[in-house]
């Protein structure tokens, strides 16, 4: 399967590593289409800081199941 | 007998005779004729609007030449990171606002320092006060001023590297331990200032004489700052007194000398103050880091977690180098098969911290050694044996990020197994503890996205047989002018007196990268022996021309004799052989040409050199100060260029990692560093000094020339790990925050003592 980060259009194999993509990218046009999702951009952050098990990135993937475009 | 004729010689550097009588000229002896000096305001505060500069009574002040702001530029922002403009973050001479104590908001030029000195007093700077954060942790919550516009949390930079299935490997641990380190900063302490000498002339063409680490970044990045096409700026590199780290990136010094030049047409030289060295410079990232590590009873590590936030300061430079290695290396020298590292580099309002001699290795050695020996007391296993139980081999991948060919880290554990033993029992209060470890032989990412290659050489023969070797290598103490030498003169079979080098100045050398993430022998090194061969290939065509042997031999050169390799009595001497070459080609030079650029090593490196380290302490229960007694080193970095040079590197490393471990420490209060002088920042001196010992390892490394790799940075590496265990060992308390200073040890034998009570 491969997801289409929906901003830049960057390929990813599974919703966490393009969770992992979005996060890391964490420029203004990314963290525009979270906020357009009604999240914070910064709650994933602290999620990610806070303990161990990848929290934050989890849960975007999550967001990202249902809203990126999946392509077998 | 070794079948080389020049390396592993113990042989002298190829710059010690100007060195050693002192008639060696570095950046600040130079003196050109016309030239002024200049001297840098920097701010008092660490975060501040800035409403106004009037520079007007300054200006007026006899004597002073030129001032210059942020006005006076062309308002742009950089960093060695220009593949990403987002990382590109730093004006020098700031427009709007100041982040540390030590911004740059003007420059002077006047005929003499204490007259530039003077005309700062007379520069009025109106600044608003803003809010500031210091403390990473704190830089990072949602309340915390934001100190660069639209970054969130302040987090500047994240990284991140996984392989395998963490989470389900944990489950399959029999043993998990969660633990929490703070490592410090250190300042490089080069003996040599930042310092550097620009001249612009009426031709429009600048020469920027520097203290630098890359003659070719600070050419590209001076041009792009000062609106300058790259080959109109020509930078030198004359002898340099030591960079570790601190002089591959822009200055303030290169850059305000220079705009003040452009400004006036006349020579400007800046030296930085001792202080402002300690103040207004780069600096070692201080890092927070979080670890769960998971193992099966008998000592296998499974899984390893890691959770990482540095304190950036206040841009970028190499932090996010930084940032991705000390993740890279908190996997090191182990073959973990489940690994996670999440990295975050938040923003403070301090001075920026980037690279340092480890990148970032040093800490994550510190941390994971550490941990490592407390997972072997756990499990009851011997520190030596789970090493060895779960160390790299050669041939390994690391998975998705490196392939490691050359692997001694076994060879280096024996040596420090046979080491203490040897050391037989101790007494009270003294204990060895070891620390192994890897590092790179120079960094992959094209992160200044050059079009060049990573390293060249071009080789020049001479009439004489003298040859002149051009690199772009900068050799900054580190000796690698010596270094390529012996490898050029290997490789065209001649002596090491019959090289002359001419390295880092950019007006007649090829483009190298410099010296940075211990680049230079593997890199540069592979580029000079190919064109070293590329020039011997040419007097070789002339020879077997020469000799009209009847069947085909193959023909080399060894010792100045040019022969067949099957019959080397048959043959003739280089120098005649030279002469024939340039009168049978019209005249023409023999010009060799070679370079190097890492092509699908991996991610992060194209060789690892590997090594194990015992440090053997004495504690004073009484008031916690401990003595560094004996540090033995395992390394193996390949095939040993000039035996001389590694154990220079080694004491060095000593020096410098014993007292990250030790001693070195920047305090600072509200952003300002408490210490700045060479009296109050505790460095390791020659009285404190261990005795220290390098046990050898050979080893072959495919990748590199001769089969060499890095000596220099992973050197500094083990030390405060190996100094934390042996602390450990001698009276039984261990320090998760460097430095392990005697006030901490102290408080932790108090600690202990009342627990046992």
């Amino acid at each position: 399967m491969s997801y289409h980060c929906p901003v830049c259009n960057k390929v990813s194999s599974s919703a966490m590593d393009l969770a992992r993509h979005m996060i890391g990218r964490g420029d203004k046009v990314h963290r525009d289409w979270i906020s357009s999702k009604g999240f914070k951009y910064s709650e994933f952050l602290t999620l990610q800081f806070k303990s161990f098990g990848g929290e934050g990135y989890k849960t975007l993937a999550k967001i990202l199941e249902k809203e990126t475009k999946v392509e077998d | 007998m070794s079948k080389y004729s020049v390396i592993g010689k113990r042989v002298h550097r190829v710059d010690g005779p100007e060195k050693v009588t002192g008639s060696a000229k570095y950046t600040f002896d130079i003196v050109l004729h016309n030239m002024l000096y200049g001297k840098i305001l920097r701010s008092p505060y660490p975060h501040a609007r800035i409403v106004n500069i009037d520079t007007s009574q300054a200006e007026r002040l006899i004597g002073v030449k030129a001032v210059v702001t942020g006005k006076d530029t062309l308002g742009r922002k950089q960093s060695t990171w220009r593949r990403f403009p987002e990382l590109c973050d730093e004006e020098i001479l700031c427009r709007t606002k100041v982040r540390y104590i030590g911004d740059p908001v003007a420059a002077v030029a006047a005929i003499d320092e204490d007259t530039a000195e003077e005309a700062l007093d007379l520069i009025e700077v109106e600044y608003e006060l803003l809010p500031a954060v210091f403390d990473p942790m704190e830089a990072i919550k949602e309340e915390a001023p934001q100190i660069h516009e639209g970054v969130e949390l302040n987090i500047n930079v994240t990284r991140h590297i996984e392989w395998g299935d963490v989470d389900e490997a944990f489950k399959q641990c029999d043993y998990i331990r969660e633990d929490h380190f703070k490592c410090s900063s250190q300042a490089h302490v080069c003996m040599e200032t930042h310092c550097a000498v620009a001249s612009f002339g009426y031709d429009s063409k600048l020469t920027i004489w520097t203290s630098t680490q890359s003659s070719y970044y600070i050419q590209a990045l001076v041009a792009d700052m000062l609106g300058l096409r790259e080959g109109d700026v020509r930078v030198i590199k004359p002898h340099t007194g030591g960079g570790f780290g601190s002089k591959f990136e822009l200055d303030s010094a290169q850059f305000c000398a220079s705009l003040l030049s452009m400004k006036l047409c006349q020579p400007v030289k800046i030296v930085l103050s001792r202080e402002e060295e300690f103040t207004a410079t780069k600096r070692r990232t201080p890092m927070y880091y979080s670890v769960k590590l998971g193992a099966k009873k008998d000592g296998t590590m499974l899984a390893k977690e890691v959770r990482v936030i540095t304190e950036g300061g206040a841009y970028t430079g190499m932090g996010a180098t930084a940032l991705y290695l000390t993740g890279f290396f908190s996997s090191f020298p182990y073959k973990y098969p489940n690994y996670r590292y999440d990295g975050y580099r938040a923003y403070t309002n301090t001075a920026p911290a980037s690279a340092m001699r480890g990148f970032g290795a040093p800490q994550s050695t510190f941390v994971g050694e550490s941990q490592i020996d407390m997972l072997a007391e756990d499990l009851g296993i011997d520190p030596i044996e789970i090493r060895r139980k779960n160390g790299m081999t050669p041939d390994y991948e690391v998975p998705g990020q490196a392939h490691i060919q050359s692997c001694g880290l076994h060879q280096c554990l024996d040596k420090i197994d046979e080491h203490i033993k040897e050391r037989g029992e101790l007494p009270p209060n003294r204990g060895i503890g070891v620390s192994a470890y890897g590092f790179m032989s120079g960094g992959i990412f094209n992160w200044f996205d050059t079009p060049y290659a990573f390293s060249a050489a071009i080789v020049r023969i001479n009439i004489d047989g003298k040859v002149d070797l051009f690199t772009g290598a900068c050799d900054i103490g580190q000796g690698s002018d010596t270094t390529l030498s012996m490898i050029c003169a290997e490789e065209l079979g001649v002596h090491l007196d019959d090289i002359r080098i001419h390295a880092a100045d950019t007006g007649i050398c090829p483009a190298d990268l410099g010296a940075w993430g211990s680049r230079e022998t593997l890199m540069n090194g592979n580029a000079v022996k190919m064109a070293a061969a590329d020039a011997k290939r040419q007097l070789l065509e002339f020879a077997a021309a020469k000799l009209g042997a009847n069947i085909v031999y193959d023909m080399d050169i060894k010792d100045q004799w040019v022969h067949m390799v099957d019959r080397p009595e048959r043959g003739l001497s280089y120098f005649d052989i030279v002469k024939d070459t340039i009168r049978g080609r019209d005249g023409e030079t023999i010009i060799g040409r070679g370079h190097y650029t890492p092509h699908r090593k991996g991610m992060i490196s194209p060789a690892y050199s590997f090594g194990v380290q015992a440090a053997e302490v004495e504690v004073d229960t009484e008031t916690g100060k401990y003595k560094l007694i004996n540090v033995t080193t395992a390394h193996e970095s390949g095939t040993v260029i000039n035996p001389v040079g590694i154990e220079g590197q080694l004491e060095g490393a000593v020096m410098m990692a014993g007292g990250y471990g030790f001693c070195e420490d920047q305090p600072m209060d509200e952003g300002k560093i408490l210490n700045p002088s060479i009296a109050d920042y505790k460095l390791i001196r020659s009285l404190d000094m261990p005795e220290t010992k390098i046990l050898e390892v050979d080893t072959y490394e495919p990748e590199g020339p001769f089969g060499a790799k890095e000596a220099g940075e992973g050197l500094t590496n083990p030390t405060a790990g190996a100094i934390g265990n042996a602390v450990y060992k001698a009276v039984g308390v261990r320090i998760n925050d460097l430095p392990i200073t005697p006030e901490k040890v102290l408080k932790a034998l108090k600690e202990k003592k009342q627990q046992a009570e």
